[in-house]
């Protein structure tokens, strides 16, 4: 499984869905009855696969894609 | 014993504004894995819990029920400030929320005509939240080496700026409930 993928199907898991609802374009909001949600997930991410974002970096990412290309973009930095 | 009504709303509102936080932590406390931070945040949220319970048992021995609101401080925070993206940011949005809760109480407490009931209260309060801000300190000096002091700093610079613009709206709207307990925004 690529990196994209294990981060997906992390995603999908944390937010109790299966890997073909969090598709490259689905809004993260649109995911999530609780914006907490969202908070836990991406904290669980950044525990995972051990990277960092700060609320910056989160400003910019509206849909899963977007949040795959943040994650493999750090994990890509770290290497 | 009856009280006047704006008192009986802003005990209300503190009241109110406890169960948010106890929430509002919980579900903080919730978003992490188990850890010291963890457990310190867990034990934070419990005693918000009973500070909504204790401003409960203060209006009941003032005579009247707690009032139903729909507002809370914490309501417009995360909106204001934006969501924390890590721990850092977590314990940043914490701690300067809680600087604001006690400079609120503090200045409660030394108004006039505060009743002694109303004054223990916040005296019992005030206990916990010395708590509250020194582990959050301690956590963030902990974390100084991981995400760097200069962004800490910032961090906290910008939520307390988030905080001044939630907290003057809130005083705004509700100015004449509030009245001389209107903390002059630092």
């Amino acid at each position: 499984m690529s990196n994209r993928e294990s981060v997906r199907a992390r995603i999908a898991e944390v937010l109790g869905h299966t890997m073909e609802l969090t598709a490259n374009d689905e809004v993260l909001t649109d995911l999530v009855n609780s914006s907490f949600l969202l908070v836990e997930m991406v904290i669980e991410l950044q525990e995972e696969f051990e990277v960092r974002f700060q609320q910056a970096d989160m400003n910019e990412v509206k849909t899963v894609g977007d949040l795959l290309e943040l994650v493999d973009s750090r994990m890509s930095e770290s290497a | 014993m009856k009280i006047d009504e704006n008192l009986h709303w802003i005990l209300s509102f503190y009241r109110t504004s406890e169960i948010s936080g106890a929430l509002f932590f919980g579900e903080l406390a919730r978003s992490l894995r188990p850890s010291a931070i963890q457990q310190d945040m867990t034990r934070h949220f419990a005693d918000e819990a009973n500070h909504a319970r204790y401003w409960t048992d203060c209006l009941e021995k003032l005579g009247v029920e707690p009032l139903k609101l729909a507002v809370a401080y914490q309501n417009q925070y995360l909106a204001a400030a934006g969501m924390p993206t890590n721990l850092m940011e977590i314990l940043a949005i914490t701690q300067v929320f809680e600087k604001r809760v006690v400079g609120q109480y503090s200045l409660h407490a030394k108004s006039a005509d505060v009743p002694g009931v109303v004054r223990d209260t916040i005296d019992t309060i005030m206990e916990d939240e010395k708590w509250h801000i020194q582990w959050i300190r301690d956590a963030l000096k902990d974390m100084e080496p991981d995400y760097g002091a200069a962004n800490i700093k910032e961090t906290l610079r910008r939520f307390t700026l988030a905080d001044r613009e939630v907290y003057q709206d809130t005083a705004q709207e509700h100015q004449e409930r509030i009245g001389d307990l209107r903390l002059a925004s630092k």
